[in-house]
């Protein structure tokens, strides 16, 4: 069996003052997009930071594809994209010529075509003749992505890399997320905006004052939680589908026009049992949702945002 | 991977390119034009300059060539790389480049070489003008050759101390501070140039013995001041040889630390043995060449070499050289609280005597044995005679050394970051305040308390009442060091408190 893309384990990292992250493990399978979450000072930067080899651990074991950090660097250079959460570019050089930088530092095979795939990825194929210091930082920061997507990394690590993004880009990015995804890259991906992560994480790991409160596939946390709060939509008659609903036993049921919101105790499977019974009854159900994004939901129901 | 293909090292030459290199280039050519229009002139009509021969007149047109140069490639070169290297650490450009499967070398080597490309540029024009004005003032090539070699592998060397300024400093014109003190500290070197290390570091007496291929007399002062083979331990070497050699070697350790501080920043800036290695070889190199002043008979004179020479004062200016010398090593050798605390809680080491052996307070006292041993060689064959001059110095080798490995690393511990302050106020009231008092109440006993003094005065020559007074004073000194070691343990045992209970 192959080894995880990215194994985090026990890491510890201490600053003068204060602990800033303190025993945590994680594991990013390929495939996986997983999203770290905390307030701003839970230690998501500074993991990254560790994980990428620029920050030195107390404790605890990194692994890319099986090499550990501390042993092999080399290997895991190879293997791992990060990409921080400002914009570190050479404003004199132009778009092309930055990456072509990027590009020889990891020998690239094919540099020039790697180079414009990487550019069209981030639509910014017309910018390449640009210097980088014309770039908005929106631009910056897709360029700066571009750079990280150069050697085709196993292991992506994105810090913050919507915030200097305008809607369009967020959604552009989103779209290049799911199409790392889609090839098997394992990503790890921290951002405190909640919805932007959400959509194309299938795991979450929520952090808080340097430690894991919680972690695993969205799924598994929404059981963890216990409650979720629900909105459906229909097209005909609200009685029927507000009686299957009282006699589910759902908490806080509120009538909504042609719906209802309501917080849900069961698991996953015991909500799929009730959209069943819904459609059974004859309810045309039009929409099925989590209010809000799932990710928020359980971030808001893990403690952490006491931070915030 | 040669250097053509260093990524880092081609970036550097985009930077430098498209920041605009021709007006560099021009003013460097202007000048040199300039240099060499007015050697055409003196040998179009000698009779409107005071030169006596046109080698005379090429020897200051050169001079001035290689003096531009020499600003223009070590001191701009210099102040080039360690600000590239600053900017894009701050930037975050640096660790962008790190995390890179490019070795540390490679990384230091792009930036050694291609930082300050338009500095080489401008240097190989007046380089070029230099070789047209040896050949018009019918100079010796190897005026030309020598000056160029030593001028290039200065520019070398001082460029790998920019990489490691540019890797340590927060702010780079910090390091250029740096570069200028060590000019200024180099002016007392100058009054036996053949008798001091710096002027063989920084190769000035190579090129300007280089200049004095000509002299025919010890009657000019200058000239014989600034010719002829120093010597070490007795043995003629070329001076060129000499710079190269030490140019060398402690660019070897500069090396090291750069690839070392590029691998890991969390690495230290010298190992130990490194710190033991570089100390031994420059004191061992600067007692070499005043060997020949008491070839082991101080103080008594065995044969003196240099007749314009203040002896006395010789071996005191190497003593403060090499407190000097020591003090540099042992603050960078000295280690951040912070990494020890780190070290402890990895490793779970939690003894004082761990932290002992992590200090630099043990290499302190390496470092004065090693003195201690270096500084025998000059009084080896007269020791019945000296000894008591010899252990006064020695001893205020050993505590001054301790002293301040001990106060750094206390004041590092208990003031943290205003730790660079409190150590320059105890050493201003430890070195220089017994001076400042001695001259207010015009008395010179009071300047004999200063950490400075005891060596200093115990080697130039002290008489026997004064010696006593002396190892009062270092005996004095040795208690100082013992109340600062009293105050560091405790701080250290507090560190280790800390560190514990952060751990569980």
């Amino acid at each position: 069996m192959p080894a995880p893309p990215l194994e985090i384990e026990h890491l510890r990292v201490d600053f003068p003052e204060v602990v800033a992250v303190n025993d945590l493990s994680l594991t990013v399978g390929a495939g996986d997009v997983c999203g770290l979450i905390g307030p701003n000072g839970a230690g998501k930067t500074t993991t990254m930071r560790a994980v990428s080899g620029l920050q030195e651990c107390t404790r605890g074991l990194v692994r890319v594809g099986g090499h550990e950090l501390a042993h092999e660097p080399e290997e895991l250079k190879k293997r791992l994209g990060f990409m921080p959460d400002f914009c570190p570019t050479y404003d004199q050089l132009t778009a092309s010529e930055f990456l072509d930088h990027f590009a020889r530092a990891y020998d690239v095979p094919d540099r020039s075509r790697r180079i414009e795939q990487c550019l069209e990825l981030t639509w910014l194929s017309e910018k390449r003749d640009a210097l980088c210091e014309e770039l908005s930082r929106g631009m910056k920061q897709r360029l700066v992505l571009a750079k990280t997507l150069l050697p085709d990394p196993q292991v992506l690590l994105l810090d913050e890399p919507a915030s200097g993004l305008d809607p369009l880009g967020r959604i552009e990015l989103r779209k290049i997320l799911l199409q790392l995804r889609d090839a098997g890259k394992a990503v790890l991906i921290s951002s405190h905006i909640l919805t932007e992560l959400s959509g194309f994480c299938n795991k979450a790991a929520i952090m808080e004052r340097g430690k894991l409160v919680m972690s695993g596939t969205i799924a598994e946390l929404g059981q963890k939680m216990g409650c979720r709060q629900m909105s459906v939509k229909w097209r005909n008659t609200d009685d029927r589908a507000l009686q299957i609903l009282k006699e589910a036993g759902v908490k806080n049921l509120k009538t909504i026009a042609q719906g209802a919101t309501f917080d849900f105790d069961g698991n996953a499977d015991a909500l799929d049992g009730l959209l069943k019974i819904l459609v059974v009854e004859g309810v045309r159900v039009t929409e099925w949702r989590g209010t809000g994004d799932d990710l928020e939901q359980i971030f808001l129901q893990s403690g952490a945002k006491e931070l915030m | 991977m040669n250097i053509a293909e260093n990524p880092i090292f081609l970036t550097q030459k985009r930077l430098t390119h498209r920041a605009g290199v021709l007006a560099a280039i021009l003013i460097a050519a202007l000048i040199g034009l300039s240099l060499l229009s007015g050697l055409i002139a003196y040998l179009a009509d000698p009779r409107d300059f005071g030169f006596s021969s046109p080698q005379d007149a090429g020897k200051m047109f050169y001079g001035w060539t290689i003096g531009v140069e020499i600003l223009v490639l070590v001191i701009g070169g210099f102040s080039r790389i360690s600000n590239v290297l600053a900017n894009e650490r701050k930037a975050g450009l640096w660790d962008s480049n790190r995390l890179t499967p490019l070795q540390p070398s490679q990384l230091v080597v792009g930036y050694w070489f291609g930082a300050p490309l338009r500095e080489f540029y401008m240097s190989a024009i007046l380089a070029a003008i230099g070789l047209v004005i040896v050949v018009l003032g019918r100079l010796p090539l190897m005026l030309w050759l020598g000056t160029q070699i030593l001028i290039f592998s200065t520019a070398l060397f001082f460029g790998l101390l920019a990489v490691l300024a540019g890797l340590v400093a927060q702010r780079p014109q910090s390091a250029f501070v740096f570069l200028i003190l060590f000019f200024f500290l180099q002016f007392p070197s100058f009054t036996m140039p053949k008798f001091f290390l710096t002027n063989f570091l920084l190769p000035i007496y190579g090129i300007v013995s280089l200049f004095n291929y000509n002299h025919d007399s010890g009657a000019d002062f200058a000239n014989y001041e600034w010719s002829g083979l120093p010597q070490l331990f007795g043995l003629p070497i070329y001076p060129i040889l000499l710079s190269l050699a030490l140019q060398f070697l402690v660019g070897f350790f500069f090396w090291r630390a750069a690839v070392r501080k590029t691998t890991n920043p969390f690495q230290p800036l010298m190992l130990r043995w490194e710190a033991v290695a570089i100390f031994s070889i420059l004191l061992a190199a600067q007692h070499g060449l005043i060997w020949g002043q008491w070839n082991g008979q101080f103080p008594e004179p065995a044969k003196a070499i240099n007749r314009y020479n203040d002896r006395d004062s010789l071996l005191s200016i190497v003593h403060c050289g090499t407190i000097l010398l020591a003090v540099i090593i042992l603050a960078a050798a000295s280690p951040q609280p912070e990494s020890v605390r780190m070290k402890v809680m990895r490793l779970g080491v939690k003894n004082l005597a761990a932290i002992f052996s992590g200090s630099a307070v043990s290499l302190a006292v390496a470092l004065a044995v090693l003195a201690a041993v270096v500084l025998l060689s000059q009084c080896v064959f007269s020791f019945a005679n000296s000894w008591e001059i010899y252990f006064i110095a020695v001893g205020n080798l050993l505590t001054f050394f301790l002293v301040f490995s001990l106060l750094v690393e206390f004041c590092r511990l208990r003031f943290r970051r205003r730790a660079l302050g409190f150590v320059a106020l105890w050493l201003f009231v430890l070195c220089v305040l017994p001076f400042i008092l001695a001259g207010v109440f015009s008395n010179a006993a009071i300047g004999k308390l200063s950490l400075l003094s005891p060596g200093i005065v115990a080697l130039a020559n002290s008489n026997d009442e004064n010696l006593n007074y002396l190892l009062g004073i270092v005996a004095g000194h040795f208690g100082i060091a013992v109340l600062l070691f009293l105050g560091w343990q405790r701080q250290w045992k507090q560190l280790l408190a800390r560190a514990s209970a952060i751990q569980n």
